[in-house]
């Protein structure tokens, strides 16, 4: 092994704790923007920004209960997946003119992969508390998994088929391309009408895929006392938390990347150091902007759906959508 | 194949409950197979307090059988001892009364919205809805001291009069809930996510509604033209002739089913709009209590004997005081019936079939009331192990009681 | 999310939240230490709600007037008022009242009325702040 390369690796370690600490930080942040925000819609003064860092630091240092009907190493384990999991997304997400930390080594088929996980994770941490709430609640995340797969991954398909027609020679799927070449640059009329459809696909699948209502059916606080989460105390339920705040980073990231790719540093002819700041705060002003609207906004404004209802809504109308936006894409290329 | 159901406790504690009570499901997938209903977690012997005090004391008790009946309560209880003492109450102290009791259905109705909203996961109007609720519990404040627990019935009469101050006042209020109305209508009945919840949850048929005696919203949206305050008039509403609300005036059919008790209720709230302000218009004057000397009332309640009923239409249903009263300063019998007694079994054919996500809502939509209904447990003093009692030991020990008091 | 709650949820957004801020806006770092240094007059606390006339707040207890007529006793539902028979006068436990002002209406020499004053929570059910005689 050459010294570069022991350098590269080294580099790569250095640069995933980092990323891996921001991530957390930032989305405890967002976490607390987003209760601002919908404590604003609903009248109230809301808690201060900083709350969630306050949750996570009053659990960590509460007892950490495990049922006497749970298996220990899996409950105790599941969070653990969930949080690592959904880290290791943030190292393939690029943040502006940043390209990711692991870029070449994975693209976006391999996100949509990595974005079971956590609810994996928390569907096995669920199975194995022992309460009949959990088992409950992660018999709905099983559904919701089910259903929310394929209108995201048509979304994701159409996008780089169409990036396939436009620029054949690259890697349509890798994040860099995608971040490259804004999808409203490549379509026509048609093709923009499609692109609205996926987006619209999109922004319904990410309450999903954060168990958010009105598609919190695994949680359901009035029905399940928490779902998933019921048993899960202390420690555990802080890398859940964790979980969470990170995967609405991830998730609102990967809108804004498919759709909104957009730098401002070139409108200020700035460069360098410069370019790279305006553009990782533009790009984390965007995020605000899409988690106002995808998460926020979305819920509390509704109320929670059963999951036989989640499911019809994404398998059904979600997913005409999804193929309807795809069928327009495909309709944009064939007639131009 | 038998199906394999798993059984899910819900409560004594549990946050769809705001109240102590136990259910017991029997669930197949999502699906409800069986339910048992298991009361008897907040009995808190208010009777018996009563009965060692003088009914003067006893209005404020029953006031508290119910944070949010604190006027339908006292109510009743003013009006059994009325009936049993042959006490005549002023005409304008009828009038407060209605009004108190009308402003206390606006504020419990709204509460209830909320808390519906909450049920289902919509947190946005629970807070809108109760951000109107605080309008009327100024108007209270103003009227009688307190938000809650008023403090202003009294046997024969109330306590405190409606000055005109006050009463514009209560006008005002009665605009706002005009302005507001068309808000909150708009919100539960054209949401489309309320809508997907509630339309065909939790059925309650007519005939189950009769058969299990349902009263109040429970029973009108069923189709039941069930109302005291139409039935058998008293007080102020003999004036007035208030007819009771059926969904069928808005929806144009009745469905029984959660999103018509939310239809009814709503209405209910307009109607008692207009009960105030007729109230308001035709407020006669005069005197508001018939015995203004507390002394002498309590002397002239320690020499009577008697019984005495009370009924009063409260927001959840009739509510009905029954007082015995024997010569002596504390009555013999004292008897609360709260609604959410009657309609506490029609949760058994409205949850049977239904998945576990419309628990809460349907729990919710009766509007239970734990703490009023809770009125006896069964307890063995020495194992501590609660019993419940048959249709057939109820009847049996009412036997038997009936022969001890008529030898 | 076109619905009649979303175009409302976004107005509210710019409106002043209904919330009242009593005593601040967030829970402070230590109780304890705020309330010193609210008496220190260092920091300045909310108001709470203006209250209506006829509040019913802590009872006032006028000892001199008071026959010892012990009528109050007799109405009250809580039992929060106590006779001394060797001072023919009465003592009321705030902590037992319901504020019903039930024995206000009694009093023959009216020397028992409602304050205004609500902000009575104490830590200590016997504190001399809960006993008025």
């Amino acid at each position: 092994m050459t010294a570069t390369s022991l350098f590269v690796i080294i580099g790569k370690i250095m640069g995933a704790i980092i990323i891996a600490f921001l991530g957390v930080v930032i989305g405890l942040f967002y976490k607390g923007i987003d209760r601002k925000l919908a404590a604003r819609m609903q009248a109230r003064v809301g808690p201060p920004i900083r709350q969630p860092f306050l949750d996570f630091f009053k659990l960590m240092i509460k007892e950490n209960i495990v049922p006497q009907n749970a298996v220990p190493w899996i409950f105790n384990g599941a969070p653990i997946l969930s949080l690592v999991t959904s880290i290791t997304i943030l190292f393939y997400l690029p943040v502006g003119n940043i390209p990711p930390l692991l870029s070449g080594y994975g693209d976006i088929i391999l996100i949509i992969y990595l974005l079971t996980l956590p609810a994996v994770g928390m569907i096995i941490g669920g199975f194995v508390s022992g309460s009949p709430y959990a088992s409950v609640g992660a018999q709905r995340e099983m559904v919701m998994m089910m259903s929310y797969e394929l209108p995201l991954v048509t979304t994701v398909i159409a996008l780089g088929w169409k990036l396939s027609q436009v620029y054949p020679q690259s890697n349509v799927f890798s994040l860099a391309t995608m971040n490259a070449h804004p999808i409203w640059e490549s379509v026509g009329p048609f093709g923009f009408i499609g692109a609205i459809l996926l987006f619209f696909a999109l922004a319904i699948v990410t309450p999903g895929e954060l168990s958010k209502i009105p598609f919190d059916a695994p949680e359901a606080e009035t029905e399940l006392a928490g779902g998933l989460l019921v048993e899960y105390s202390g420690r555990n339920l802080a890398l859940f938390e964790l979980t969470d705040a990170v995967k609405m980073i991830v998730m609102t990231s990967l809108t804004v990347i498919l759709f909104f790719p957009y730098n401002i540093a070139h409108l200020f002819a700035l460069n360098g150091v410069f370019a790279f700041i305006i553009d990782s705060l533009f790009f984390f002003v965007k995020l605000v902007l899409v988690m106002f609207f995808e998460v926020t906004f979305i819920r509390v404004a509704a109320a929670r759906l059963k999951i036989d209802q989640v499911s019809y809504a994404y398998w059904v109308p979600i997913s005409l959508i999804g193929l309807l936006g795809l069928t327009f894409i495909v309709l944009d290329t064939i007639i131009v | 194949m038998s199906k394999m159901t798993y059984s899910v406790p819900i409560g004594p504690v549990h946050p769809s409950l705001k109240e102590p009570m136990t259910f017991n499901f029997k669930i197949y997938g999502e699906h409800i197979e069986e339910v048992c209903l298991a009361p008897g977690d907040n009995h808190r012997g208010i009777e018996f307090m009563g009965m060692q005090r003088n009914p003067v004391q006893i209005i404020y008790l029953a006031e508290r059988i119910c944070g949010i009946c604190s006027a339908s309560h006292p109510f009743a209880f003013c009006k059994a001892v009325e009936n049993a003492a042959g006490i005549e109450v002023p005409e304008r102290g009828q009038y407060i009364r209605v009004i108190i009791a009308e402003l206390e259905r606006i504020h419990s109705h709204i509460l209830w919205a909320g808390v519906a909203a909450h049920e289902l996961g919509f947190d946005s109007v629970l807070y809108l809805s109760w951000k109107a609720r605080e309008v009327v519990l100024d108007t209270l404040e103003i009227l009688s001291g307190n938000r809650i627990n008023y403090g202003i019935f009294m046997i024969g009469g109330v306590r405190r009069d409606i000055s005109t101050e006050q009463v514009s006042a209560i006008r005002k209020t009665i605009n706002y809930y005009r302005e507001v109305y068309g808000k909150i209508e708009d919100i539960f009945l054209n949401d489309p996510t309320i809508a997907l919840r509630t339309k065909k949850v939790g059925i309650l048929t007519e005939e189950d509604a009769l058969r299990l005696c349902a009263v109040g919203p429970t029973a009108r949206a069923s189709g039941i033209k069930k109302d005291v305050r139409q039935d058998q008039p008293y007080s102020a509403y003999a004036d007035l002739k208030v007819k009771a609300i059926t969904p069928d005036v808005f929806t144009g059919e009745v469905n029984g089913d959660v999103y018509d008790r939310i239809v009814v209720r709503l209405l209910e709230l307009v109607q008692s709009l207009e009960i105030i302000e007729q109230c308001l218009d035709n407020l006669p004057s005069g005197e508001i209590v018939a015995e203004k000397k507390l002394v002498k009332l309590l002397n002239q309640l320690k020499r009577v004997k008697g019984r005495g009923v009370g009924r009063h239409e409260a927001p959840r249903g009739e509510c009905i005081h029954s007082v015995k009263l024997e010569e002596a300063e504390t009555p013999e019998v004292w008897k609360a019936r709260a609604p959410t007694y009657n309609n506490l079994m029609t949760w058994v054919p409205m949850l049977l079939g239904q998945q576990i996500a419309d628990i809460p809502i349907v729990i919710a939509s009766i509007d239970p009331c734990i703490a009023c209904m809770d009125r006896v447990t069964i307890l063995n003093k020495d194992t501590g192990q609660k019993n419940v009692l048959t249709k057939k030991d109820l009847h049996e020990l009412s036997v038997q009681k009936t022969r001890r008091i008529t030898p | 999310m076109a619905t009649p709650m979303g175009f409302e949820l976004l107005k509210q957004l710019f409106k002043k939240p209904a919330t009242n801020v009593f005593p601040v806006t967030y829970y402070p770092e230590s109780v304890l230490e705020l309330l010193e240094k609210v008496e220190k007059g260092e920091v300045k606390i909310h108001p709470p709600v203006e209250i209506p006339k006829n509040f019913r707040g802590k009872i006032v207890y006028d000892r001199d007037k008071c026959i010892g007529c012990k009528l109050c006793l007799k109405v009250c539902p809580s039992n929060a008022i106590e006779f001394i028979p060797d001072t023919k006068k009465i003592k009321i436990h705030v902590d037992h009242c319901i504020f019903c002002s039930q024995c206000n209406d009694i009093c023959p020499k009216d020397c028992l009325n409602m304050s205004e004053e609500f902000l009575i929570a104490a830590t200590d059910k016997s504190s001399p702040d809960l006993i008025v005689e």
